[in-house]
């Protein structure tokens, strides 16, 4: 198992004084790709604020490299569902902005063409000159992912990014995500939320499966399937299909405990 | 035979054709978005004519009719066209600098909570005071008409400018905000970067509301003192009694005014195009 990057220790939070995480513990590797998994209102997207700095805990710690995390910043790039970009820039323009953080040094011409190979990165270089409103959806998850991956940070925060896409332009993303992930050394650690099964399986190394707030993981399953993965025969196989119904069984029965 | 019944259908044709396209063309004239502004225009030109044919008494009619007014409009257009200079050039410098305060101040303030304790209950006695009553204050204040005309368009548009930017500034978007911190801005940024061009839709409609309101106060002022422009010109010829030159002046500075609104609304139109 890789070092340990990220630990959250007894974290606890609460919004209004509902809890929405309490006694929240979780362990991610270096280079490790984690899918958070859950149902809705299950205080996904809290815990990724958290780690992405945006908001703090009331209890517990949350470190990183063994630091506590003490607002964002550029070394966790973070991936929001629908809007990341700007819609009053241009796509490379959004993309310069993140690579004027983290690399202040560089002149805007080198700034422009450096945005511009990240868009070649996720096939978006023909739309470097369009605004965001320009774009399909697809296209600006696109762009999202190009502009995390123009921070150069060794984490990304991934919520719930492929959330409101078709079903082809979903399988598109994730297999551009996981070239993009794999082809890099070292390997970014990835914390991906998503309520959907498959997707956390065909994406992840481990699934970490999320009860109803306040959030605990009440189920933790390592992903055994080699890389690269190929969609067809992994989504036949009865190894995935094993997992996956294990997966549903574990979130089903915590929906049940809830309704009592 | 032959051409006898070539001419018979032709002129079946145009018997056919002749009302059908008649009627197109009055269906084209029916869709017309523009023809009720069109109509009322028209009823209220006819009106105009119908009232200064009936209660006029010759000579010097309070209520002159548009064909004089077109003719006096048309006589006055030199002087109406240094007019027009003489009063932008008090409208201008007072509202691009109301434009420019309003915007910084506005942004600033909303984004400081220090400044926004002292500065939001202040606002809110202050710009409520109607600015025409600045006017006899400024002119004596002030060394010249000019500066103290400048001061007080600044005044009027200064307010709705300042409100609305401080508005768009309170109601940007967590999502941005969020963007901005994970992406590392710094305060500068964030203002410049961020929460100037989401404010934008506000600023905008802060801008028409102030420039409407230079205008009234410009030609206020200008009846106080000016040797020239477009408030002084209907005032001027109001003071001789010849209506015709003066209906001709409230229509001309209409027409200015609809015109720079329409150009704000232009250039709004070109800076909002990423909005959907």
């Amino acid at each position: 198992m890789n070092p340990a990057t990220l630990t959250l220790d007894a974290v606890a939070f609460a919004y209004n004084d509902v809890p929405i995480l309490d006694d929240f513990r979780l362990t991610v590797g270096e280079g490790e790709f984690l899918c958070l998994l859950g149902p809705s209102g299950s205080g996904k997207s809290t815990l990724l604020r958290l780690l992405a700095g945006l908001e703090s805990p009331q209890h517990g710690a949350i470190r990183w490299f063994g630091q506590p995390i003490a607002g964002p910043g550029i070394d966790r790039g973070v991936v929001f569902q629908d809007y990341s970009l700007f819609p009053w820039f241009s796509v490379a323009d959004n993309i310069a902005l993140a690579i004027a953080k983290a690399h202040p040094a560089l002149t805007k011409a080198r700034r422009q063409k450096l945005a511009r190979e990240y868009l070649a990165q996720v096939g978006l270089e023909d739309a470097a000159d369009k605004y965001p409103l320009e774009l399909s959806g697809g296209m600006r998850q696109r762009g999202a992912i190009a502009r995390a991956l123009a921070l150069g940070s060794p984490m990304l925060l991934m919520d719930e990014p492929f959330g409101a896409l078709d079903t082809l332009n979903r399988a598109r993303l994730q297999d551009l995500l996981l070239t993009v992930w794999q082809s890099a050394t070292p390997r970014k650690t990835i914390l991906f939320v998503t309520h959907d099964i498959d997707e956390a399986l065909y994406l992840g190394d481990r699934v970490a499966v999320l009860g109803t707030a306040p959030a605990q993981v009440i189920a933790d399953y390592p992903v055994p399937f080699d890389r690269p993965r190929d969609r067809r025969p992994l989504f036949t196989s009865t190894q995935f299909h094993q997992l996956r119904e294990t997966i549903a069984d574990a979130l089903s029965a915590d929906t049940l405990a809830h309704l009592h | 035979m032959n051409t006898l019944t070539s001419i018979s259908t032709l002129a079946e044709v145009r018997a056919v054709s002749s009302p059908s396209m008649a009627r197109r063309g009055f269906n084209a004239l029916w869709r017309w978005p523009g023809k009720e502004a069109t109509l009322l225009f028209m009823g209220l030109l006819l009106a105009w004519q119908l009232g200064a044919t009936f209660f006029t008494s010759a000579a010097n009619s309070l209520l002159p009719a548009p064909l004089r007014v077109a003719q006096a409009l048309w006589e006055s257009l030199p002087e109406l066209w240094v007019g027009t200079w003489s009063s932008l050039l008090i409208l201008l410098p007072g509202y691009l600098a109301a434009v420019v305060t309003g915007v910084v101040a506005g942004l600033w303030v909303a984004t400081t909570p220090g400044l926004r304790r002292a500065f939001f209950p202040f606002a809110r006695v202050v710009a409520p005071v109607p600015p025409t009553v600045y006017i006899p204050y400024a002119i004596a204040l002030l060394p010249t008409f000019l500066l103290s005309a400048m001061f007080v368009v600044f005044i009027g548009a200064f307010w709705p400018i300042f409100q609305s930017a401080a508005a768009g500034a309170l109601t940007v978007e967590g999502r941005y905000r969020d963007n901005a911190r994970v992406l590392g801005l710094t305060h500068r940024e964030y203002l410049c970067k961020v929460v100037f061009p989401a404010s934008l839709p506000h600023i905008f409609s802060g801008m028409a509301v102030g420039l409407a309101f230079a205008f009234i106060l410009l030609t206020v002022a200008e009846l106080f003192g000016a040797n020239a422009g477009l408030g002084r010109f209907v005032q001027y010829y109001a003071d001789f009694a010849d209506y015709p030159r003066m209906v001709a002046g409230i229509l001309y500075t209409g027409l200015v005014t609809f015109l720079s609104l329409s150009l704000l609304e232009y250039i709004r139109h070109r800076a909002l195009f990423w909005l959907k």
